[in-house]
This record gives structure tokens, C-alpha cells and sequence, in this order.
């Protein structure tokens, strides 16, 4: 199950050489419960969906777990780690 | 109160320096790793792998570059997984369309051909897989998993 969590936080820092540097740290965690209510919405509806095309004899009736695979996708994109330095900037972003 | 932080107000009190950049230097002091300029810092990701794996299952894929500007990315191999097993559950129309526009891309590849077993063994054979570019210009380009 923990594999479906989305991220907990985003940390992006931005510093550029003779101007103030910024960092946004954003708790994706309090965004939690407004995407557990859209998806929980989304899978009823697609379930619905792919039963009424099951009944139909429709070969493709999947989208339930085509939801289900785009917020793996989502949830898979902790640890990702980006880190880039130029002469004169610095850009740092790191997904945990 | 440590020294440096003294030092600092100091200077800003005798107009050394502005109040932005005692700021910054303020700011420096609260986070050892982002002290400096950009350019003289030591890379955060000194400390990932160098190379392949020899032996284990690779966990993320590495994209380093070196050479004038300093680019390191660390993706999850789980994520590779995830979207391409997302791509046998989009509708089969969506997927011609996909396929259609990825060969006027010049990319012929048929995600339609790409079955679950095959994923398995794609990751698999990914740790066997080290990419080394080397520009004119002295850049460096490294992919690999480990």
C-alpha cells in the first residue's frame, strides 16, 4: 500500500551567485487528503466504467487500473534527487 | 552567539557590508552544505555511486554530467517500472495515436509490443548498461544504475 503514496515533499533551493538564493519546501503531505477524495472519486467512476464495458463485451476495460498506475507512477517518483551547478547558479530539487 | 555570526553583524553595523548580504552570509552559516558560491561547492552527490552495480538489483538510474556546468540526476528505477507498465494499460486507441506521433518523431517504437515479462527483463538488463558520452567542448556524460 505504501507503494500508492504520493510524496511527502518537494524541496527546491535556487542560489545564484550576487543575488539572494530562495528555497520553496512544499508538504505535498497536506495535499493528501483533497488526492485521496479526487482518486477515491475517479476509481468509483472508473469501476463503474469498466464494469458497464465488461457487460458491453468491450476488450478494453481497464481503467481502473489505468488510474491506479498513474498514481504509482506519481507515488514511484520519491527519491528522485536533481541537483545542477553552472558557473554562476545552483539548482537543487530533491522528492522524498 | 558563535564568532562568525558576530563577525557578520559586525560588519553590518559598520557598513562593511548591506543587510541583504549579511543576510546571505547569515543564511550560509545556518546551512554548512550552501555556504559559498555555487560555483566553488562541492557536489551534494558526491557521495552516489560511481559506477554500475556489480552484482545486486539495481534500485535508481544515475545521469551525471561534468564538464562546464555540473549535472547530476538520481531517478528511481521503480519509476522506469511503474510507467512502463502503465503504458499496457493505456487504451488501445490512445496507444495508436501515441505510436503514430512518436514515428513522425522518428522514433518507430511499437508500445504495443511491450509486454509485462518484457519490463522485468528491461530492468534487469539495466544494470549491465553504462552510457559515456564524451563532447568535444571537454563534457562529460555518464548514465548508469546501480
Amino acid at each position: 500500500m505504501t507503494a500508492y503514496l504520493p510524496p511527502l515533499v518537494i524541496d527546491v533551493r535556487v542560489r545564484e551567485s550576487g543575488a539572494r538564493g530562495f528555497r520553496i519546501w512544499l508538504p505535498f503531505v497536506l495535499l493528501w487528503p483533497l488526492i485521496f477524495i479526487i482518486v477515491g472519486f475517479t476509481l468509483l467512476v472508473t469501476a463503474l466504467v469498466d464494469l458497464a464495458l465488461l457487460a458491453s463485451g468491450a476488450r478494453y476495460h481497464h481503467y481502473t487500473l489505468l488510474v491506479l498506475g498513474t498514481i504509482r507512477l506519481l507515488a514511484e517518483i520519491r527519491g528522485t534527487h536533481v541537483n545542477a551547478v553552472s558557473d554562476n547558479s545552483r539548482v537543487k530539487v530533491d522528492i522524498y | 552567539m558563535s564568532e562568525d555570526r558576530k563577525r557578520i553583524l559586525g560588519m553590518l553595523a559598520e557598513g562593511k557590508i548591506t543587510a541583504d548580504e549579511a543576510d546571505l552570509l547569515l543564511d550560509s552559516l545556518d546551512s554548512p552544505a550552501d555556504a559559498g558560491e555555487p560555483a566553488t561547492e562541492p557536489s551534494p552527490s558526491a557521495d552516489w555511486p560511481t559506477g554500475p552495480s556489480a552484482s545486486g538489483t539495481p534500485k535508481f538510474m544515475y545521469v551525471k554530467v561534468t564538464g562546464k556546468d555540473t549535472v547530476d540526476v538520481k531517478v528511481p528505477l521503480a519509476l522506469l517500472r511503474a510507467g512502463l507498465k502503465l503504458t499496457s494499460l493505456i487504451p488501445p486507441q490512445a496507444m495508436d495515436q501515441i505510436s503514430e506521433s512518436m514515428g513522425e518523431h522518428g522514433m518507430s517504437i511499437d508500445l504495443n509490443n511491450l509486454k509485462p515479462e518484457d519490463i522485468e527483463e528491461v530492468i534487469a538488463s539495466l544494470r549491465e548498461m553504462e552510457v559515456n558520452v564524451q563532447s568535444a567542448d571537454g563534457d562529460h556524460v555518464r548514465v548508469f544504475c546501480a
